[in-house]
């Protein structure tokens, strides 16, 4: 049997104003042979990361705790041949406790807290890996209508070389998971976006969760073909 | 890479959408004007100083709010700065081609210098766009009048009606030298903006 390639048509998420208004609608095409380097941006790394920004548990080092449950996230940023993403910068933005944004665009009321930004940025070792500390995002009532919540995440955007990954962080056994328009789309790959509870029994955190991220497609490795 | 290598590889993280709220906090300036490697310096890179500029539409017409858009080029010369060119000596040492930007409203404005050809393609600008309600799509920009369209691999690859949708008009240029290019990315529908597959292909 011989089937011809064709690119992805993407799908719309279900209940999402935002996703139906702007995905496009005609399968991507496909790249010419003679064109695909030209797509693989590389990015330069950037000295860009602040001292203290790692934790978005405090807005300065030395400044008061926010409120609610600290936790810290780890992992291990590599291709999908198990090769570390080193030095890659992870921009990192979460809500708080509440369930509300620091940005001056989130209109939505909630309380706001006087010690939390939800705004960091640390890049990875050697080996690939990262930690940083935030406060456990709160569930938020994104289509009011319907009654539907965004359920608990954090924003993680990754950038470095030929890797490039915009992606959340979802939290293990929260019910608004399973209706989540994005989270639907993935289906039973959505547990890969999950993080992992461990205990943290000695720093200054409630509990920790594990999340390893794997940058797929070809430009992550396109230069190490 | 072998078929046993492929078995072996692991899966991916899932790609999701930016979300409205991307940081402002995480603008960089410098990644938004290529034309300069930072405020105050005599050191610049070579090249025509241009202005990519247009709106985000969304299939109704409307403007795409809180976009964030990344760029991706050659340099003048036409070399891209990647592991692959590491030792060419065409580099310009001041320029890298990767910008970005967050468009509060969906409208967007790119000042960089004109890309040179690279390896027989037409001058062009790859563009990658995150938005809420999707993930990372990716498209290239080209520039009217520009010597190799007619000939580039990427828009022989398109429909004639299709080929201007990614053709950047030439609009004048501004008080301070820069050659404007207007374009404006449709998402969705009738006249949406063609994308491609980095995924697939």
């Amino acid at each position: 049997m011989t089937m011809t390639l064709q690119g992805r048509l993407l799908e719309v998420g279900p209940t999402d104003n935002t996703s139906d208004q702007r995905t496009p609608r005609k399968r991507l095409r496909l790249i010419p042979q003679a064109a695909r380097e030209s797509f693989v941006p590389y990015i330069p790394q950037q000295a860009v990361t602040r001292q203290g920004e790692n934790d978005l548990t405090r807005i300065a080092p030395g400044a008061p705790r926010a409120q609610g449950t600290p936790i810290e996230v780890s992992g291990r940023v590599c291709t999908q041949t198990g090769q570390p993403v080193r030095h890659a910068l992870l921009e990192i933005w979460n809500a708080n406790m509440f369930g509300r944004y620091t940005h001056i665009e989130d209109h939505s009321g909630i309380q706001l807290d006087p010690n939390f930004l939800g705004l960091g940025r640390v890049t990875t070792d050697d080996e690939g890996r990262y930690t940083f500390w935030t406060i456990s995002p709160g569930a938020y009532l994104a289509r009011p209508d319907i009654g539907r919540y965004r359920p608990k995440h954090i924003h993680i955007s990754l950038s470095g070389g030929s890797s490039r990954l915009i992606t959340q962080m979802y939290f293990p056994g929260e019910e608004n998971n399973a209706t989540d328009p994005m989270a639907t789309l993935m289906g039973d790959a959505f547990e890969r976006n999950v993080g992992q509870v461990y205990e943290t029994p000695h720093i200054d955190v409630h509990h920790g969760y594990r999340f390893d991220i794997v940058v797929g497609g070809r430009n992550a490795t396109f230069f190490e073909d | 890479m072998s078929a046993n290598d492929k078995q072996n590889m692991l899966f991916p993280t899932n790609e999701d959408t930016v979300g409205p709220y991307f940081p402002i906090y995480f603008r960089d300036e410098r990644l938004e004007d290529l034309t300069s490697i930072h405020p105050g310096l005599i050191v610049a890179p070579e090249g025509k100083h241009i202005i990519l500029r247009g709106r985000v539409l969304d299939r109704h017409g409307d403007l795409a709010n809180g976009v964030v858009m990344e760029f991706w080029q050659a340099n003048a010369k036409g070399v891209y700065r990647t592991p692959a060119h590491a030792d060419n000596p065409d580099l310009d040492p001041w320029f890298n081609g990767y910008g970005r930007l967050r468009s509060k409203a969906g409208e967007y404005s790119f000042r960089t210098i004109f890309p040179g050809s690279s390896k027989g393609r037409a001058p062009n600008i790859t563009l990658t766009i995150f938005s809420d309600g999707i993930n990372r799509v990716v498209t290239q920009v080209f520039f009217e009048d520009a010597e190799g369209n007619d000939t580039d691999s990427l828009l022989s690859s398109l429909s004639e009606e299709d080929k201007p949708k990614l053709i950047a008009r030439h609009d004048g240029r501004t008080a301070d030298g820069a050659e404007v290019y207007l374009l404006d990315i449709i998402m969705a529908g009738d006249q949406e903006t063609p994308f491609f597959d980095d995924l697939v292909s």
